[in-house]
């Protein structure tokens, strides 16, 4: 994993008080239903946590949408392409 | 009251809704159910699973002028969605994309944008009849249909209003981001602005930055309907979010530092709704002015056999209440928490014996059990559960159940056990529970699951 994939997925885990360990996250692995098991509550968790930290405001019309939450690199991709901080 | 008109008081050129970027108005709306409604197949009742909400009240409306019954699943799970095929053998679903319910006939929603708007007058419905069913989940495995008469919905439509202090044709805009299809979402996003002659826009916005710029599509004076989870994430996107005239929240009581919070990011009221959906909406209070919640107009408190009931003349009975209160005075209570059985995670409500009775109907569970560590309310705190499948991997468990349950019941975390710590009578405590749970964590950071 690469340090923001690393840094992230702790911030998953934190964020959802997931009982798993951050390094155990596939980079690829799908987050939502399968996978992680998140749904739109997490997801919703979520974009709170990556606006406070990045900078970055998830929207729901933005066409990559799906993309993005496909999985945890997809996700660091995303932030790395928007964050403002 | 043995009518009430499908709409509250529009001129044909006044905007209903905003879908997909442009505004509906009420003559065009008119024109489009008229058609929808000779279109929709023979049974007398439908499952409405549009995801749209401009859609969705669309069919709603039709199925009002046709005299069929939406029914309301309380989820989308096939196994949801079969239960209530075998219970309305006769009835039909209403997509506008997503699939229906297995072994019953699907309706997919045509494009309704083409017709004309016409000069015509507003349907009247029949104040008894079954306008809808909202589903919940019981405690025996079945779901529990809920019966809304249409003078029902519409009278708590009403009273809703006054209390709010917006009246009937005022230039109201509605934007929502909870779902069309639970009871909540019927009061306040479809039967609220459409009994009042107001505007409402067909999006569900989810993040903070889709809640901003949906605002920005609809016009002042601007009501959100919302959740405290919505809330949590707009109050922390330090976002600036359009002049609004009053927020709406409900599915989980806000403290009342968050409800100052939301006041100062939004500049405008929040009140809060108390229901559930056996009664719709039942109470409502200005948080940051009062602690106790006053009951709409036309509801009284009554203590049953049991527990605390509310009654009302368009209810058919006395409702016991989900929730702990005390009450004070006749019209007002404080409430202190989910009663016994009943969770909430994000304004989805379900019994924990129900929850426990699907998970050992799975193949391969010798025993197993549903548990809410956190009694508090917050609306999003997860459940756990504890499983006996010797034969069976978590990964098994957990896809068989999010095809049973509602996903958001999905236990976080499911343990896998030797053995449940049932007492001499069978009985699980909550203390024995509880320990299990600590010795669940412990086993768990030491490296295995």
């Amino acid at each position: 994993m690469s340090p923001l994939e690393i840094e992230v997925a702790r911030l998953i885990v934190q964020t959802l008080n997931l009982d798993i360990d951050p390094a155990h996250i596939s980079p690829d692995d799908p987050l939502f239903r399968e996978g992680l098991g998140l749904d739109s509550i997490d997801a919703l968790e979520l974009s709170l946590a990556v606006a406070r930290c990045y900078g970055y405001h998830l929207r729901s019309d933005d066409p990559d949408i799906t993309a993005t939450f496909s999985s945890l690199r997809a996700l660091c991709k995303s932030i790395e392409k928007y964050r403002t901080k | 009251m043995s009518a009430v008109p499908l709409l509250g008081p529009y001129d044909d050129d006044d905007v209903l809704a905003w879908q997909k970027g442009r505004a509906v108005t009420c003559g065009q709306f008119l024109a489009q159910v008229e058609i929808l409604s000779g279109l929709l197949p023979e049974p007398p009742a439908v499952i409405n699973l549009t995801e749209n909400r401009y859609c969705f009240l669309a069919g709603f409306a039709a199925a009002l002028i046709r005299g069929q019954t939406t029914l309301l699943p309380p989820g989308r799970s096939p196994q949801a969605l079969s239960q209530i095929a075998r219970l309305y053998p006769d009835s039909y679903c209403l997509s506008d994309g997503a699939a229906g319910a297995p072994g019953l006939p699907f309706f997919s929603l045509p494009d309704l944008h083409q017709s004309a708007a016409a000069r015509m007058p507003i349907p009247i419905i029949p104040a008894a009849q079954t306008a809808a069913v909202v589903f919940t989940s019981g405690s025996t495995g079945q779901p529990r249909p809920n019966v809304k008469t249409w003078g029902a919905l519409t009278i708590v439509a009403r009273h809703t209003a006054v209390r709010l202090g917006l009246g009937a044709g005022e230039k109201i805009s509605i934007v929502a981001t909870v779902p069309h299809a639970h009871m909540y979402g019927l009061e306040t996003s479809i039967m609220l602005p459409t009994q009042h002659g107001w505007g409402l826009h067909a999006g569900r916005p989810l993040f903070a930055e889709d809640v901003r710029s949906t605002l920005a599509q609809v016009p002042p004076r601007r009501v959100l309907v919302t959740t405290p989870l919505h809330m949590r994430a707009c109050i922390g996107s330090a976002l600036r979010f359009p002049e609004l005239e009053l927020v709406l929240s409900a599915t989980a009581p806000l403290s009342m530092d968050m409800a100052r919070e939301a006041e100062e990011l939004f500049l405008a009221p929040v009140q809060e709704i108390y229901g559930f959906a056996e009664a719709g909406s039942v109470a409502m209070r200005h948080t940051t002015a009062t602690h106790a919640w006053r009951l709409l107009d036309g509801l009284s408190l009554e203590q049953g056999a049991a527990d605390c009931c509310v009654q009302a003349d368009y209810l058919p009975r006395p409702i016991p209440l989900p929730d702990r209160i005390t009450p004070r005075g006749a019209q007002e209570f404080v409430l202190h928490g989910r009663g016994g059985d009943v969770v909430n995670i994000g304004g989805h409500r379900a019994s924990l014996g129900d929850l426990t009775l699907r998970l050992n109907e799975i193949e391969g569970v010798e025993d197993g059990v549903f548990f809410a560590p956190d009694e508090r309310d917050t609306g999003n705190a997860r459940l756990i559960a504890f499983v006996v499948a010797p034969e069976r991997s978590t990964a098994q468990i957990l896809s068989a159940l999010r095809n049973a349950i509602d996903p958001v019941f999905v236990p976080r975390p499911l343990y896998r056990v030797a053995s449940l710590p049932r007492n001499e009578t069978g009985k699980l405590t909550r203390e024995s529970l509880l320990g299990l749970v600590q010795a669940c964590r412990a086993r768990f950071s030491d490296g295995g699951p």
